[in-house]
C-alpha cells in the first residue's frame, strides 16, 4: 500500500503527540503515587529496608505480619466498626434528607426558595473549625459527647448541605417534562418521584453517596474534638495518635493506613465513573 | 357522615351534584402546591437550623461571655481585645494567608494541568480513564493516612533525605517538619498533594462543556495550541476558576488537620494558622470562651468572603458568559 507522504507525516505527528502525551501523563502519575507506593511498601517489609542509606527499593523479604497485627488487635476492630457505622449512618441521613430536599428545591417554585438554597450553599462552605467550640459545649449539654451517634449528627450537619447541592444540580438536569408527563397520566407526586425521576437519578446519586461516605471516612477534626475514649473513636483518630509517640512504628502505622484506605480505594476503583460525573456536573454550577 | 355517604350512594344525587370527592383530596387543592414543596426541603431545613445555625449563634454568644466557675457570664468584646492585642493571633494571620495563596495557586494550577492533559483526544479511551483514577487517588486517601504518608519521606532517614544526602551529597539531613522555615512549605506540599484531584475533576468537568467548535474554527484560522488555550480555554473557564478558587479558599482557610498532625504549630510557632489557633486556644488550652471569639472572627471574615462570591455569582447570571 503506498501511503501519501502528507498523510504519513501527519500519521508521524499523532503519534509523536500520543506519546508525548502518555508519557508525560505517566510519568506524572508515577511521581504522585510514591508516597502511597511508599507505604504499601513499608507495610510488607521490615522498615530497616525502608529507613536506610540507600532504601531498598523492591523488597527482599515480603511479609504480612504487620496487618495480622492490627487486623488482631482489638482496639483497631473498634476503630474499624466505629467508621463502618459512622459512614453509613452519615451517608443514610444525608443521601435521604438530601435528595429529598434536592427534589423540593428542583421541582416547586418555593416561596423563600432562593433564600434557602443560599442559606445552603453558605453552610456548604462553612468551615468545621468555625463550629467545634459551639458543639464541643453543646455535646456535653445534650449527652451526645464521646458517642457515635453524636459524631453521625455533627458529620451530617456538614454534608448534608453538599449532599442536597449536589443531588439537587443532578435533578435539574432530568428534563421537568418526563415527571409532568408522568402526573398529568395519573400519576401521584410520590409514584412520579419513585417511578420515573429516582430510576433517572440513580447514577447522580451513586456519585454523591460514593463522595459522602468518602468524606465521613476520612473525617478528623469533628472525630478528634468529639470523642475522647476507643468505645466512639474512628480509624482517623487511631491513625493521627501515632503523630504523638516518640518511637514510631512505622511498620505498623503503615499497615493501618494501608488497611484504613483499601476500602475507599476498592469502593473509589468501581465507582470512578459516577464520583467523576458527580463532582464534574456539581461543581460547576 | 352516614348520611352523607348514604347520599353520595344515591344515583340521583350523582347525577345531580357529582360524584363526591374525599375530603383530602378537597383538602389539596385548596392548599397551595408549594405547601408539599415545602414538605420535602422541611427536613433539611429544619436540620440544619438545629445544628448549624443555632451553633452558630451559640458561638457568637459564647465570644462576649466568660465562665469562671463553670457558669457563663457576659463580658462584651473582652475577648476580642484580647485577641486583637495577642501578637501570636497577627503571626497566625500571616501564616494563614501564605498557607492559603500557595496552597490555592498551586492546587488550581496542578488541577488545570492535569485537567487539560486528560482532556486531550487519547488514543484509547481506557487508558485515559486509568490514568485518571492514578491522578485522582491522592483524593481518596484520608488526611490522616496522607500525613502519616508524607512524615515517612519527610523522615530524617527517609526517602527524600536519601535523595537529598545521598545522591545530592547535602552536608545534613534536611528538616522538612523541625526547620522553621521549611515546616509550613512541607505543609503546603502535603495540602496540595490532597486536595489538588478535586479541582482536577471540577475543571475537566468544565472544559468538557466548552463547545468543539471554538477550536475548530481556532484551527482553521491557523491559531497554534498555546494561543488556542489563550484565546478559547481560559475565558471559557473564568467563572469556574473563580467559583473553584474561592472554594478552595474557604477550605484551606478553615484547615486544622495537617497543622495539627504533622506540627502542632511548630516548630515554636512557625506553621501556626488561625484555625489552628482556634483549636489550640479552645481544646487544647481549655479556653472555649476566647476560642469562641476567635471562632466568630473566622466567621465574619468567610461570610464576606463567601458574601463577595455569591454577589459575583448573581452577577455572573445576569452578565452573558
Amino acid at each position: 500500500m503506498v501511503v501519501a507522504p502528507t498523510a504519513l507525516r501527519r500519521r508521524a505527528r499523532v503519534i509523536a503527540h500520543q506519546t508525548w502525551l502518555v508519557g508525560v501523563t505517566l510519568l506524572s502519575a508515577a511521581l504522585i503515587l510514591v508516597p502511597v507506593a511508599w507505604m504499601v511498601s513499608a507495610s510488607i517489609r521490615p522498615i530497616r529496608e525502608v529507613l536506610t542509606y540507600p532504601p531498598v527499593l523492591f523488597p527482599k523479604a515480603v511479609t504480612f505480619d504487620y496487618f495480622a497485627r492490627i487486623l488482631g488487635n482489638p482496639m483497631y476492630q473498634h476503630f474499624f466498626v466505629n467508621s463502618v457505622a459512622l459512614s453509613f449512618g452519615t451517608l443514610v441521613l444525608s443521601l435521604t434528607f438530601g435528595s429529598f430536599a434536592a427534589y423540593g428545591f428542583s421541582r416547586f417554585r418555593l416561596p423563600g426558595g432562593q433564600v434557602m438554597l443560599m442559606g445552603i450553599l453558605s453552610l456548604l462552605m462553612l468551615p468545621r473549625v468555625t463550629l467545634i467550640v459551639p458543639y464541643f459545649r453543646l455535646a456535653h449539654v445534650v449527652g451526645l459527647y464521646d458517642t457515635l451517634p453524636g459524631l453521625i449528627v455533627a458529620n451530617t450537619a456538614f454534608l448534608l448541605p453538599v449532599a442536597t447541592w449536589l443531588v439537587k444540580g443532578y435533578l435539574d438536569s432530568i428534563p421537568h417534562e418526563l415527571d409532568e408527563a408522568a402526573m398529568v397520566d395519573g400519576c401521584t407526586r410520590l409514584q412520579t418521584l419513585h417511578k420515573v425521576v429516582a430510576p433517572l437519578a440513580v447514577p447522580g446519586l451513586i456519585g454523591v453517596a460514593a463522595f459522602v461516605f468518602i468524606a465521613a471516612w476520612n473525617e478528623y477534626l469533628l472525630a478528634v474534638v468529639l470523642t475522647e475514649t476507643s468505645r466512639s473513636q474512628t480509624l482517623t483518630v487511631g491513625l493521627a495518635s501515632f503523630f504523638g509517640q516518640y518511637v514510631r512504628d512505622w511498620n505498623g502505622i503503615m499497615a493501618l493506613s494501608t488497611l484504613a484506605s483499601l476500602p475507599l480505594v476498592v469502593i473509589f476503583v468501581f465507582l470512578q465513573r459516577w464520583v467523576v460525573q458527580g463532582i464534574g456536573s456539581g461543581a460547576i454550577r | 357522615m352516614g348520611r352523607s355517604r348514604a347520599l353520595a350512594g344515591d344515583p340521583s344525587v350523582a347525577r345531580a351534584v357529582g360524584p363526591a370527592r374525599p375530603v383530602a383530596t378537597r383538602l389539596r387543592r385548596r392548599l397551595p402546591r408549594y405547601m408539599t414543596g415545602y414538605l420535602f426541603v422541611a427536613p433539611v431545613v429544619l436540620y440544619l437550623i438545629a445544628t448549624a445555625i443555632y451553633p452558630i449563634m451559640t458561638v457568637i454568644a459564647m465570644g462576649t461571655q466568660d465562665v469562671t466557675a463553670g457558669r457563663w457570664h457576659f463580658v462584651g468584646a473582652a475577648h476580642y481585645a484580647l485577641v486583637a492585642h495577642d501578637p501570636v493571633f497577627w503571626n497566625a494571620v500571616w501564616n494563614t494567608s501564605i498557607f492559603t495563596a500557595a496552597s490555592v495557586v498551586l492546587q488550581l494550577s496542578l488541577g488545570l494541568v492535569f485537567a487539560l492533559l486528560l482532556h486531550e483526544a487519547w488514543f484509547n479511551r481506557a487508558v485515559r480513564n486509568t490514568m485518571r483514577g492514578a491522578l485522582i487517588l491522592p483524593w481518596v486517601f484520608s488526611t490522616a493516612a496522607a500525613a502519616l504518608m508524607w512524615s515517612l519521606l519527610y523522615d530524617p532517614y527517609g526517602l527524600f533525605n536519601y535523595l537529598a544526602v545521598g545522591v545530592l551529597h547535602w552536608a545534613h539531613p534536611i528538616e522538612f517538619l523541625g526547620n522553621p522555615r521549611l515546616a509550613l512549605g512541607s505543609i503546603i506540599a502535603v495540602n496540595t498533594w490532597k486536595s489538588y484531584p478535586f479541582y482536577m475533576i471540577a475543571l475537566l468537568g468544565a472544559l468538557q462543556t466548552i463547545p468543539a467548535e471554538l477550536y475548530d474554527s481556532a484551527k482553521v484560522d491557523g491559531a497554534g495550541p498555546w494561543q488556542r488555550f489563550r484565546a478559547i480555554t481560559l475565558p471559557q473557564l473564568r467563572g469556574v476558576l473563580v467559583a473553584l478558587s474561592t472554594v478552595d479558599l474557604i477550605t484551606t482557610f478553615g484547615h486544622v488537620d495537617l497543622v495539627n498532625m504533622l506540627t502542632q504549630g511548630g516548630p515554636g510557632r512557625a506553621t501556626e494558622t488561625v484555625a489552628f489557633y482556634v483549636y489550640r486556644t479552645a481544646l487544647l488550652d481549655g479556653d472555649l470562651a476566647k476560642g469562641a471569639a476567635t471562632s466568630t472572627i473566622l466567621l465574619v471574615l468567610l461570610t464576606l468572603v463567601t458574601q463577595a462570591y455569591l454577589r459575583v455569582l448573581a452577577r455572573r447570571g445576569q452578565q452573558s458568559w
